[in-house]
Order: structure tokens, then sequence, then C-alpha cells
């Protein structure tokens, strides 16, 4: 890379520095809400300086079941993950492969699934997992979180295998292997950074998702962000309470997005062809 | 080692026939060559040896055995793929481990069998790196000793030297034959590049539009093409064609055009009938410039010289015929002059103008 000149690296670093901003400011603002005590929470001017307090992270655990909230969130966000990823990357492998003239159709039509207003199918599914006894269950969610992520996966994957050369799957059939072992042996490492891509974007997704978990859970099976939301009732708002829980859910993708972060990286199938 | 034969072989692409009946015998251990020009179809016939293509017609036989409908891997060949295809996540090292672990040889057998191949191609000291830590003429070498360690029984391989420099590519070429050389295996390469097929090849098999033109030796296809195809796309500069008509002289047969005419030895000129439409082909290095003496010098003008260091290429004109001599470049006239020439009789070339077969 070129190394950028002063004045080009002045600007990179304001604008840099100014987006940062933007976006530290409402975790901020979650962490510092968290930390107040309630008396202090809407003093005007707001207080920069107060004795921080944990007890709205002991009350959230303590005085409710956040813990199982998040250990709900985590089932659902991991279950939905690791099964959208496992059948998305062998569809996208299919319609990366399977040569037809109407492939690029059916790649539509799945990709399409994800195009449906979520408020539309909500009642339907509501009924469907009523009837076969589904409702406040992490499997209900886990099921509707799939059918988002999976068209999701097989689109950004069959990007992901198309860029790998065909010349290598020929060359390990020639080496005496079958399309299974090839597959998962030459082309899935090959895409791993597809694969920690959509990984992501399901994980964020799951986990931040409301609608579906409002109306689909009751008690035994309520995630961490509706959790949150019971804290806002008609007859008091427990802003603490809400901040400490907001902040919470805001560690695990953090740390799921940095483990991914190594995969990400770039050029993988360098040096392979040519 | 095996045999390979292809009778009858037939590929096309929907509608759109690409190879059309191919028949073609290689003996255990020969080293053939498939040469033609770009989309002729020696991918095409040499992916479906590899069973990488189906076979819509005809037989293929490896080792006298029909492999039309077995998988690549029940084929016991190996192929070295014209990008190389190495597999980027692995060492080179692990790329020879991966190709060897189906025949589920024991850890001592498969270090052999590597330490072997690196060492007859030089691969030891980049054992431990990755495809995109090699040049692209080491990529090539651990191409063919994925290929080799396999020891499989035919080897295939597709315009393996395309990606490389000049210099380079002549000096794999050399290790290439002498590895042929030494392992005797059966061998099908692919190329366009003539220099290639003639160099290396035990039997050249020449290509166009999806059917064979010619099999032969190198001696063979270049002394004697059996087709105007086959004389113009071996030899460089390519071959010099005059079209001639043939008529009864005093002295024997005569071939005749506006340009000039030129009196045949007794032998050719038996096999023409007077007023048949003949194209003459004689190759550049055939034509060389008249001395005192010669007869029957033919007079041209010298449009371009083009020096090579030990030799020349002169563009002459007789006419709107225009040809090439290749002379020693001691001897190059200088331009826009009026020369003599004659050509070599024994390296005249008669084919029919119609069907452009040799006669
Ligand atoms: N998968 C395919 N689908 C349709 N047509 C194809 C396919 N593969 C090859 N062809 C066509 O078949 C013909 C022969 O192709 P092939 O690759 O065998 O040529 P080639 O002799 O190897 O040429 P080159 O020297 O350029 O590599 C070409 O006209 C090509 O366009
Ligand atoms: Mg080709």
């Amino acid at each position: 890379m070129n190394r950028l000149s002063t004045r080009q690296a002045t600007l990179v670093y304001s604008v840099t520095g100014i987006i940062l901003i933007i976006f530290m400011i409402p975790i901020y603002l979650i962490l510092a809400s968290s930390l107040k005590p309630s008396a202090d929470m809407f003093s005007r001017p707001p207080t920069v300086f107060f004795t921080p307090t944990l007890q709205h992270y002991v009350d959230l655990f303590t005085l409710r079941p956040f813990h199982w909230n998040i250990i709900n969130s985590l089932i659902v966000t991991l279950g939905s993950t690791v099964f959208s990823v496992t059948i998305g990357a062998l569809g996208a492998f299919a319609l990366s492969r399977i040569r037809h003239p109407r492939i690029n159709d059916a790649a539509f039509w799945i990709l399409s699934m994800r195009m449906f207003p979520p408020i539309a199918v909500v009642v339907p599914y509501y009924i469907i997992f009523k009837s076969v006894g589904l409702l406040d269950t992490p499997l209900a969610l886990i099921i509707v979180y799939s059918t988002a992520n999976i068209p999701l996966t097989v689109w950004l994957m069959k990007g992901f295998f198309d860029e790998v050369p065909e010349a290598l799957e020929e060359a390990a059939q020639v080496d005496g292997y079958g399309i299974v072992e090839i597959f998962y042996r030459i082309t899935l490492p090959l895409a791993a950074p597809g694969l920690a891509v959509c990984a992501v974007f399901c994980f964020i997704f799951s986990w931040n998702e409301f609608l579906f978990a409002l109306m689909l859970t009751g008690s035994s099976a309520q995630t961490a962000t509706v959790a949150v939301m019971s804290f806002w009732s008609s007859d008091a708002v427990q802003w603490g309470r809400i901040m400490a829980g907001s902040f919470i859910i805001l560690i695990p993708g953090v740390i799921f997005v940095l483990t991914c972060q190594k995969w990400l990286v770039k050029g993988l199938t360098l040096g392979s062809v040519k | 080692m095996a045999s390979v034969s292809l009778t009858n072989v037939v590929k096309a692409f929907g509608a759109f026939k690409v190879v059309h009946g191919v028949d073609l015998d290689i003996a255990d251990g020969e080293f053939v060559v498939l040469l033609g020009p770009s989309g002729c179809g020696k991918t095409t016939t040499l992916r479906m040896v590899a069973g990488l293509e189906d076979v819509n017609g005809g037989e293929i036989r490896i080792a006298g055995e029909v492999i039309n409908d077995r998988a690549p891997k029940d084929r016991k060949i190996a192929m070295v793929f014209q990008n190389y295809a190495l597999y980027p996540h692995m060492t080179v090292r692990q790329n020879m481990e991966f190709a060897l672990k189906p025949q589920r040889l024991s850890k001592a057998e498969v270090d052999a069998k590597i330490a072997g191949v690196a060492a007859m191609l030089g691969l030891d000291v980049l054992l431990h790196r990755k495809p995109a830590q090699l040049s692209g003429g080491q990529r090539q070498r651990v191409a063919m000793g994925r290929a080799m360690v396999r020891t499989p029984e035919v080897f295939l391989f597709d315009e393996p030297l395309s990606n490389l420099d000049a210099k380079l590519r002549t000096q794999v070429r050399m290790e290439i034959a002498k590895l042929h050389k030494q392992l005797g295996t059966t061998v099908i390469y692919v190329t366009h590049d003539q220099v290639e097929a003639m160099t290396l090849a035990d039997k050249i098999v020449i290509m166009k539009d999806g059917h064979i033109e010619q099999i032969g030796s190198p001696e063979e296809v270049f002394a004697r093409p059996k087709n105007l195809f086959v004389a113009t796309f071996i030899g460089s500069p390519s071959m010099n064609l005059f079209r001639m008509t043939a008529e009864r002289g005093d002295t024997g047969t005569v071939l005749s055009s506006p340009a000039f005419s030129l009196l045949l030895p007794v032998e050719l000129g038996a096999k023409l009938k007077p007023g048949q439409a003949v194209t003459l082909g004689v190759r550049p290095s055939d034509v060389r410039l008249a001395q005192a003496g010669d007869a029957d010098a033919i007079e041209a003008r010298v449009e371009v010289v083009e020096y090579l260091g030990v030799e020349a290429l002169v563009d002459l004109r007789i006419g709107t015929q225009e040809f090439i001599a290749q002379i020693p470049a001691s001897e190059r006239p200088a331009l826009d002059q009026a020369v003599k020439v004659v050509f070599n009789p024994a390296g005249l070339h008669l084919f029919d103008s119609e069907s452009g077969q040799a006669l």
C-alpha cells in the first residue's frame, strides 16, 4: 500500500475519529447509565461525574432471572447459526456447482424467502407453533431464525464457492477423492472466510431479534432482548436495569465477531492456480 | 504402466459437437502429444480420458479395459493441470500427501515416495512452503511432483508449460523428456506449441475442429504431412503454398502458374494428370538462392529481410505470389533486389487443391 502523505493521513484519521465517536456515544450512554445511581439518571444537566454502582447489574440477576434469558438467547442464537451455516453452505455448494439453465432461478427463489416482512408471517408462525406445541420453546425460534438465515447464507456462500477454482476439485477427483471429501477437505477450507462472514451475520441477526422472540416466547424461552424490554412496564420504567441488560447484551456479539475475525482474511486461495 | 485407446470417441456440449469420433491407439510407455490450434478439442479429449468429462459416444480403454463410466479415481491416472491446481491451504508436502492418501500406504512408504520425488525434482527445500510462496516454475514442478508420487499408469498433461517464460519452458521441457525416459510411463500431453510437440513426442496427434488430421512421429508429420492443414501447421515459418496446374512438358510433368513454372522430378510428376489443379508446398528452408549453373531458377523480388542471427527470413514476391525463404544470414540479399531462387527437389510437397490431401 502506498504511504499516505501527512495531509491525507490527517484527513483519514479525523474522519475515522468522527465516525468512531458517533458510534461510541450510544455505547457510552448505555454503560454510563447502567452504572449511575437511579437518582442521577435524569438529572439535568447530566452528571458526568458520579459514584458508579453495580446495583442495577445485581438486581438484574437477583430480582430477575436474567442469566436464564441470556442462556435462552445463546441456545437460540448458536442453534440457528450452526444449523443455518451448515445447511446453507451445503445448499450454496450445490447451487454453485450444478450446471443447469434454471439454477439461478432456484437461487433467487431461495433468496426471496428472505424478503418476507416478518410482521406478515408472525401470526401464521404463532398458529403453527401453537398447534404443534412448540410455542415458548427455543426450537421454535431456531426454526424461525433459520428460515431467515439460511437464504442469506446460501446467497453469500454461493459467491465464495464460485471463487474456489473448479480445477482444485478436479485435481482432488483425479487424486482419488469423492465429492464429500472434496467438499470438506478442499472447497470448504478455502471458503472459510465466507463461513465466518455468514456466522457473524446469522449470530447478530438471531441475537438481536426482537419481534419473533416477543411473539413466540412466554416466560420459559424468553430471550435477553425481550427480557430487557419487560423492564418497561406501564407503572414503572426501570432505566437502570434496561441499560445494564443492554450492556450485557452487547458483549457476546463483540466477542463472537472478534473470534471470527481471524477467519475473515482474504486471499486464502492465493497461489493455487497460475 | 498401460496402453490407452480411444475408439470413435465423441463429445458434445449440448447440441455443440466438439470431438467428432476420435480414434487413437497409444502403446504402453509411449509419449503422445495432442497438438492443434486453440479450440480444437485437445483439452476436452484429455479430460475425457481423465474422467472429468462424460463421453457421449465411443469407447476409451486403459490397459484394455473400457473405462468410460469409471470415476477419475478409478482410472489410475494422474494429471498436471494448466494452472497447476495446487491446494493452496496445504504445504508442498501436504499436497503430495493428500494425493497419496487414497492409496492407504504406511507412513514410511509415503515419506519414502515423497522423498524420492522431491529429490528427483529438486523440491526438498520447498516441502514446507505453501503454493503462494513459490515461483511459477516451482509451482509447475510441485504440480508434476504431486502427479508423480502417485506412480500412475498414465500421466495426463494439459499445457503444463504455458504459464512459464520462454527460457524456463525450454528447461522444464527437457526435464519432462528426461523424466519420461526415466519413468517410462505412458504420457498424453496437450499443447499448442509445436516445438514442445516435436521435441517431446514419440507420436504427435494433430487435431483440428474435433477431428484428427494426422497421427505420426515428429519426422513423419514434418516430412510427410497428410494434408494442407498439417503441412502449414507444422513448421515455422509455415510452408509456402503455390497454386499450380500440371502440364505435360517435353521433358516431363511441369507445374505452371502465372508467376513461374517448374519441372517436377519424374516420380512426383507421375502422380499427376495433365490439367490437374495442385497446390505445391515448399518449406522456407527448402528455398535457397540460386548459384551459377542452377537450371530452372525462379526470379523473385526481395520485399523484407528479417535477420535472426544464424539465419535470415527473406520475404519474396513474384507478381502477386508471396513466399518466404529461410537462408543462412551471411547470404541475405539487399532489399528490393531481384534474386534467383531454386527449390530443393526433395522438399517439394504436392496436394490436391480441391481436397487438400497430399498426393
Ligand atoms: N464446458 C463447456 N461447455 C461448452 N463448450 C465447451 C466447454 N468446454 C469446451 N467447450 C468448447 O469445446 C471446444 C474445444 O474446447 P477445448 O478446451 O477442448 O479446446 P482446446 O483444444 O483445449 O483449446 P486451447 O488450446 O485453447 O486450450 C471449444 O470450442 C470450446 O468452446
Ligand atoms: Mg485447452
